[in-house]
């Protein structure tokens, strides 16, 4: 499959770095140790897939990265800054440029779909008129623009929780859009959806990246998913960098050594 | 400095545990105290001894008798011995509470354990003390049912001659109500945030506001609206006003109660997303918080409406304004058939109110 990246060249200067994680450790109140000592770099415009057992790590590393959750220990750095050491009103703006996009989609239920693609535009959005949801002409008609994209332009009234699963993940995305990231983080975007929907989702995860030059993280579980969208893949065990390469090269080996000897390497991976 | 933090966390976990185990100890002492006291008191009773006028002792003079003293330090040895003999004698009641029942004990049924018979016993002198306490007179419950007939008769035949003025002060009663639950949404639903524990975690200021909102809120609640109609009562003059400020008060700490439970249990997954779009503090609660509690805090609010139009003839007893201000001097003199009438207007309201209410909760969620 033709990859699109931009940087591809190895040696690349700090400048083509879109996130650079150097000790990462969470360790939980209650003591659980669900990182321990991550360290990664993903150049701009990569597809990066995390995978890893279900407990493994994922969403913790990917939240430690926008700072929903904080880090125990390490730094972490986004486009060059270092989020980690950031707050207030700098943190905020350092979200804004990272979207995120969650396995239970996480739409505000009981508003419309397109008052919740108008909430990834509140990171830059004045306070008050946000506050009663009001949004200038200007990014209304964008975030038409964004639901007609994902092919939900007619449904823009409708409650958000009126919507089927794949559509509101689709919605999500939108929502992302409307955001402007140069960053995506994706969780298990797909893990709750039928399986005959995961590839409708996946490909404006996909366009994000391919289109709109969007550097993508995303954890998947299903390795025909993973080999038709990742440009590299990153495992975790335990919290645990254990494996890094290419979607391609990955055999029942590197199989095990990931999934635990247990593992029977099928059509998908999931837990 | 990795090993420190995990000594500190042992240290903190054993430190916890500690206070659980002295935690067990207290409701287990709590406990005993009662059992020691309870079985004085019956005994004494049923003693047939007499009290300083010569008659049998009265509940109240037994009450003066007991041995307080006796029975802490009692509890406090059996609660000690519980505890450190809790392989043979089975984990005592308070540390089943704090620190649940160990596996090795499995799940015996309550009559092969020490706690389930002590529990059993706790239940029945409970009654038996309560019975002697509270002077329950069966027989002349059942025999002198005649004694009310008056009453009950004027309550069934209502005269009309207070309907006017009782309809008027019905209108008044409701307003009241209204006026008192009204006020207290926008300060309720202020505080609500301050006080649910999920939303204060992050810094010591918001830390220190919970709990400060909480201890407030906890105490206005427990003070009876009665008490608090007599506070405003002496503040605005009798009358209404004075009322509506009883219940207000009394509203707030109600609906804060209800509204920081239901911020307690919203879905986090719109409160992470919004989050991280990068949105304000006050952003994220609009947009993750106040949707998800709406519809809940609304059928708090109407239900609490419906409270409050019970509450103010009671308030009206005291001078609060509404029905039960002329319905109080009625009962006093005995005029049961006006009395009659005014009841029968109260209960057609809370009927009234009840459905309705119910109905627009049924609605909303
Ligand atoms: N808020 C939390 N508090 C305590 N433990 C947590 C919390 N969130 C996650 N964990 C634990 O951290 C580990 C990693 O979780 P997670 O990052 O969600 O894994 P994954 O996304 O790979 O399934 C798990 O053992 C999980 O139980
Ligand atoms: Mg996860």
């Amino acid at each position: 499959m033709n990859r699109s990246n931009a940087a591809v060249d190895v040696g690349s200067s700090s400048s083509t770095e879109a996130v650079r994680v150097e000790g990462l450790t969470k360790v939980f109140p209650n003591g659980v140790r669900a990182l321990s000592g991550i360290d990664l770099t993903v150049r701009q415009g990569e597809f990066l897939v995390i995978i890893g057992l279900s407990g493994s790590g994922k969403s913790t590393l990917l939240r430690c990265l926008n700072r929903l959750i904080d880090p125990s220990e390490g730094r972490a750095w986004i486009f060059g800054d270092e989020i980690t050491a950031t707050a207030g009103a700098d943190l905020r703006a350092m979200r804004a440029e990272v979207a995120m996009i969650f396995q239970q989609f996480n739409l505000v239920k009981r508003h419309t779909v397109i008052s919740n693609v108008l909430s990834g535009a509140l990171g830059r959005s004045p306070l008050w008129s946000s506050l009663f949801l009001r949004f200038s002409e200007e990014e209304k008609a964008q975030a038409q623009a964004y639901l007609d994209r994902v092919g939900l332009g007619d449904r823009a009234g409708s409650r958000a929780d009126a919507l089927s699963g794949g559509q509101q993940q689709r919605v999500a995305i939108a929502r992302a859009l409307m955001q402007k990231p140069r960053l995506v983080l994706a969780d298990e975007p797909v893990a709750s959806l039928d399986p005959a929907l995961r590839h409708s989702v996946m490909r404006h995860i996909e366009a994000l990246n391919r289109e709109e030059g969007m550097t993508v993280l995303c954890t998947l579980h299903d390795i025909d998913l993973i080999e038709r969208y990742a440009s590299r893949v990153v495992a975790l065990r335990d919290g645990r960098l254990v494996y890094e390469g290419k979607p391609t090269s990955f055999d029942a080996v590197t199989f095990r050594q990931i999934y635990g000897e247990d593992a029977v390497m099928a059509g998908s991976a999931t837990d | 400095m990795e090993i420190s933090a995990e000594l500190q966390r042992q240290q903190r976990s054993l430190w916890r545990h500690r206070m659980r185990q002295v935690q067990a100890f207290c409701i287990d002492l709590l406990l005993l105290t009662l059992m020691l006291l309870m079985v004085e008191f019956l005994v004494v009773a049923f003693s047939g001894r007499r009290g300083p006028t010569g008659l049998l002792v009265t509940p109240e003079e037994i009450l003066d008798l007991l041995h307080y003293g006796w029975a802490v330090s009692g509890a406090a040895f059996l609660a000690l011995l519980w505890g450190l003999g809790s392989n043979v004698l089975g984990t005592s009641p308070g540390r089943a509470l704090v620190l649940g029942v160990p596996e090795r004990e499995g799940h015996p049924p309550w009559t092969r354990t020490l706690r389930g018979w002590f529990i059993a016993l706790m239940v029945e002198l409970t009654v038996f003390t309560g019975w002697l306490i509270t002077e329950v007179q069966l027989v002349t419950f059942l025999t002198q049912f005649s004694k009310a007939t008056d009453i009950v008769r004027g309550l069934l035949h209502p005269s009309s001659s207070v309907l006017h003025q009782g309809l008027v002060l019905l209108v008044q009663t409701i307003f009241l109500a209204f006026m008192a639950t009204a006020f207290a949404i926008p300060v309720a639903f202020c505080l609500s945030f301050l006080a649910a524990r999920n939303l204060t975690r992050d810094t010591f200021l918001l830390r220190s506001a919970y709990t400060l909102v909480r201890a407030g809120m906890n105490f206005t609640r427990a003070v009876e609206p009665l008490v608090w109609a007599l506070i405003f009562i002496s503040w605005v003059g009798i009358g209404p006003f004075a009322g509506v400020l009883a219940l207000w008060v009394h509203s707030v700490a109600a609906l804060v109660k209800l509204y920081s439970e239901q911020i307690e249990n919203i879905d986090h997954g719109p409160v992470d997303a919004i989050t991280a779009t990068g949105a304000s503090h006050l952003q994220v609660l609009r947009y993750g918080v106040v949707p998800q509690v709406i519809p809940p805090f609304l059928s708090f609010t109407i239900y609490r409406w419906d409270i409050n139009v019970r509450m103010s003839t009671i308030i009206g007893f005291v001078g609060g304004g509404g029905i039960g201000y002329i319905l109080k001097p009625r009962v006093d003199l005995g005029q049961w058939g006006e009395v009659g009438t005014l009841v029968l207007l109260i209960a057609a309201t809370v009927w009234c109110m009840d459905i309705l209410s119910a109905k627009i909760r049924e609605r909303i969620v």
